[in-house]
């Protein structure tokens, strides 16, 4: 099971699902990480975390470990 | 009066997500005179005004937080929901004007259809549609209106246009006939379930598909021949396509990038940095002399009276401990507005979020940590964009720990104090030295207090950072210049009265019981006399009284209660200590005050030892102290709203204050051990 923290770089994806057990799960969902989009890592910090992912024609960052609870198709 | 007229007024909210041109639109329909208000015992502000009267609408109007989704999800967020549905000053809306936009719509209707299964009466101002139409589609309103089963208009904040056709869809919406047939707006979405998020989400997908259409006339030529030339180049392209602008992508590629991200980082704070200080230092001296003018005309035109020293001394010079920060505050702004509005700040969050989550901050405290700089009054007013609770006030509790402008006055005496004339260069080192250590002060007690947090901050939150990188822009000048005014009358409005009232009781305490002293008048010139008799009045005054109280905490840091009554009345404003120096130590010349201060201050004698007050270990020990300390009363104040209680303030109070002594008594003492007198 694939999530959008292992993604590399210029990758793109399809999310699956994302985790309802995580404690964040609501505002992943409700900034628009929904099952059946596309995303696509394209940048980080220096530090590797937060990532930036494009989605829905802008770009979202969040940590690690929220872009673990996306999981991909 | 006030409340009725407010009761007769409809009222307008404008609720949209962040970066949906909410603001402008407000700007829009406002004009000029529009307020800021608090809701009342939060941190939440809002803005509101009435609708310019060109439109002829009778309506306050006004501008909420930009929220996501009506389910909060942070304290604020939830202060921002609940007033949507009953403002305790405003009431609940009348009509909700929701803005999208056009380039983000499947994301930003999310709110829009929330509030409308919610009941609200909702008129969606659908905004950005220039950025689409540079794409070759546009919204189809009339479908959207169709599907959503409210009010769709089209506008532009910034040329104006749909205005119009926006307010003539408001006008019979505020009909009190249409009125009566309100219904209540209710709760639906707290703690809203996935699946229902899920649906909600595809409801949208299917709209967004029936809605956005390819532009059918396009009147710009520019802009058609863009559009050709864009479908001829690329005749696939399809709306759809999740990647932001290709501008926005190219520059990230620069600005984030993994190697040059950092630098660039450091070089962009650098040089606001050296802005707050440089830009800002001839408009500070100008406030400082204007008010040094005002105090002196003031008190020989009122003669040596209390009330003339009153009006002089306490208000003129307090109003000016006020204002002489204004100009640093006022370019802060600017530049941390400029940085924002062009969509640097949000990156800049990104870029050092990972270090700052090491020691229990976020990405965004390193904006209220940068004005820290300047003053932490507006620095603590800027920790309000932290979400997360616990790291809002972790971040507040540390921010007087970063060295303020109100200390450099103080540093630059003492550190004149030890540099020898010949190397003036030291002294250079010497303040670099010192902002780096209270940069790591503050990040040393920051990662304690995070181990310990359970003690000290009680708030217990999950720590999440989910930002958008809104695309790169151009910055609206006019609107950056507005918000800078704003929040700079915030900050007088806030510290102020604060500063203000306790100066007059500083000086109080220095011209109290012992108003007019008798002295020796022979053979003395005016000017000599005035500066005796302030002498003679301070050092026998409540402010000595409690001094010499002190006496036993200061000896064993080889100062007299002489420092500790400057120390005291350095709580009013740090930089009090340079003047309440002056006048303990009778310099006389007012013409070149820092070089007689340091005259007095190298002729000076113990009282208790008889040995010279300052000294190399000394001085370095009142340093020391000067970084830890929590000596600013208006900074107490101010953190005391901020956080909703003196629990934090207290804790800031005692633990750096002592902090501060320890630091001193070990630094003074380790120095004279090793040889410095």
């Amino acid at each position: 099971m694939k999530t959008a923290s292992e993604l590399n770089f210029g990758e793109r994806a399809i999310i699956s699902d994302v985790d309802n057990t995580h404690p964040s799960f609501r505002r992943i969902l409700e900034i628009g990480f929904t099952p059946g989009q596309e995303i696509e890592l394209v940048n980080s910090s220096a530090f590797k975390d937060p990532l930036a992912f494009s989605l829905r024609g802008t770009l979202i960052a969040i940590r690690k470990h929220e872009a673990d609870c996306i999981i991909l198709l | 009066m006030n409340t009725a007229s407010l009761e007769k007024l409809n009222l307008i909210t404008l609720v949209g997500p962040p970066n949906s041109g909410k603001t402008t639109l407000f700007n829009k329909l406002s004009g000029k005179n529009y307020k800021t208000v608090n809701y009342p015992g939060s941190t939440v502000e809002y803005s509101t005004c009435k609708i310019q009267s060109k439109f002829g609408i009778e309506a306050d109007v006004l501008d909420s937080p930009g929220i996501i989704s009506l389910n909060p999800n942070s304290p604020d967020e939830e202060v921002s929901v609940n007033s949507l549905y009953n403002h305790p000053e405003f009431g609940s809306p009348h009509l909700v004007i929701a803005t999208a936009d056009a380039s983000q719509i499947s994301r930003h209707l999310l709110l829009a259809k929330q509030l409308i299964e919610s009941d609200f009466n909702v008129i969606v101002a659908i905004t950005m549609n220039d950025i689409l139409a540079k794409r070759g589609y546009e919204v189809d309103e009339n479908k959207l209106a169709e599907e959503l089963g409210c009010g769709v208009i089209k506008v532009d904040g910034r040329t104006g246009t749909g205005i119009d056709k926006l307010i003539s869809c408001v006008k019979p919406k505020l009909n009190p006939d249409e009125k009566d047939e309100l219904k209540n707006p209710h709760k639906v979405f707290e703690n809203i379930d996935k699946e229902k998020l899920l649906d909600l989400y595809r409801e949208i997908e299917r709209i967004e598909k029936i809605v956005i259409v390819p532009v059918k006339n396009i009147t710009e030529p520019n802009l058609k021949k863009a559009n050709e030339k864009l479908k001829i180049l690329n005749p696939t392209l399809k709306y759809g396509s999740n990647r932001p602008d290709e501008r926005t992508l190219n520059i990230d590629k620069l600005l984030l990038s993994r190697r040059w991200g950092l630098i660039f980082f450091f070089l962009i704070m650098a040089f606001t940095f050296t802005s707050i200080f440089w830009i800002a230092d001839p408009f500070m001296k100008l406030v400082d002399e204007l008010f040094g003018y005002l105090s002196t005309n003031a008190s020989s035109i009122l003669g040596q009276t209390w009330y003339g020293d009153l009006i002089s001394d306490g208000i003129i010079s307090g109003t000016g401990a006020v204002l002489v920060f204004l100009p640093q505050i006022l370019i802060l702004f600017l530049i941390l507005g400029l940085l924002e509005d062009t969509g640097y700040l949000a990156r800049g969050a990104m870029l050092i979020d990972k270090p700052l989550s090491k020691i229990g901050l976020n990405g965004k405290s390193f904006v209220p940590m940068l004005s820290g700089f300047a003053c932490a009054i507006p620095a603590m007013l800027a920790a309000r964009t932290i979400s997360n609770r616990r790291e809002r006030l972790l971040t507040i509790f540390i921010i007087p720990l970063m060295s303020c402008s109100a200390r450099l006055p103080v540093y630059a005496l003492l550190i004149a104090f030890l540099t020898p004339a010949d190397k003036l260069w030291l002294g250079g080192i010497a303040l670099a030295l010192i902002y780096i250590s209270s940069i790591l002060g503050s990040l040393i007690v920051a990662a304690f207090i995070n181990k310990f947090n359970k003690r000290i901050i009680n708030a217990s939150d999950t720590s999440s950072f989910i930002l958008e990188l809104p695309a790169y822009r151009a910055p609206k000048i006019k609107n950056v210049i507005r918000n800078s005014f704003e929040n700079a009358k915030q900050y007088i409005y806030r510290a102020g009265p604060i500063i203000l009232v306790l100066s007059m009781v500083i000086w109080f305490l220095t011209y109290f019981p012992n108003h007019s002293p008798e002295i020796n008048t022979n053979g003395l010139s005016h000017e000599e006399i005035v500066q005796m008799v302030k002498a003679e009045r301070l050092s026998t005054s409540y402010a000595a009284d409690l001094g010499k109280f002190i006496q036993p905490v200061m000896s064993p840091l080889g100062m007299d209660w002489r420092i500790g009554v400057s120390l005291i009345a350095a709580f009013a404003a740090r930089e009090v200590f340079v003047s309440s120096l002056a006048m303990i130590f009778k310099v006389t010349d007012s013409s070149d005050l820092q070089s007689s201060i340091l005259l007095a201050m190298k002729n000076a004698v113990n009282e208790d030892t008889g040995k010279p007050l300052f000294t190399v270990s000394t001085i370095i020990g009142l340093i020391v102290f000067f970084i830890f300390a929590m000596q600013c009363l208006s900074t107490l104040a101010v953190s005391k709203k901020e956080t909703g209680g003196w629990r934090i303030p207290m804790l800031q109070l005692v633990i750096f204050t002592s902090t501060a002594y320890i630091l001193t008594l070990v630094t003074v003492n380790v120095l004279k051990f090793i040889g410095f007198s």
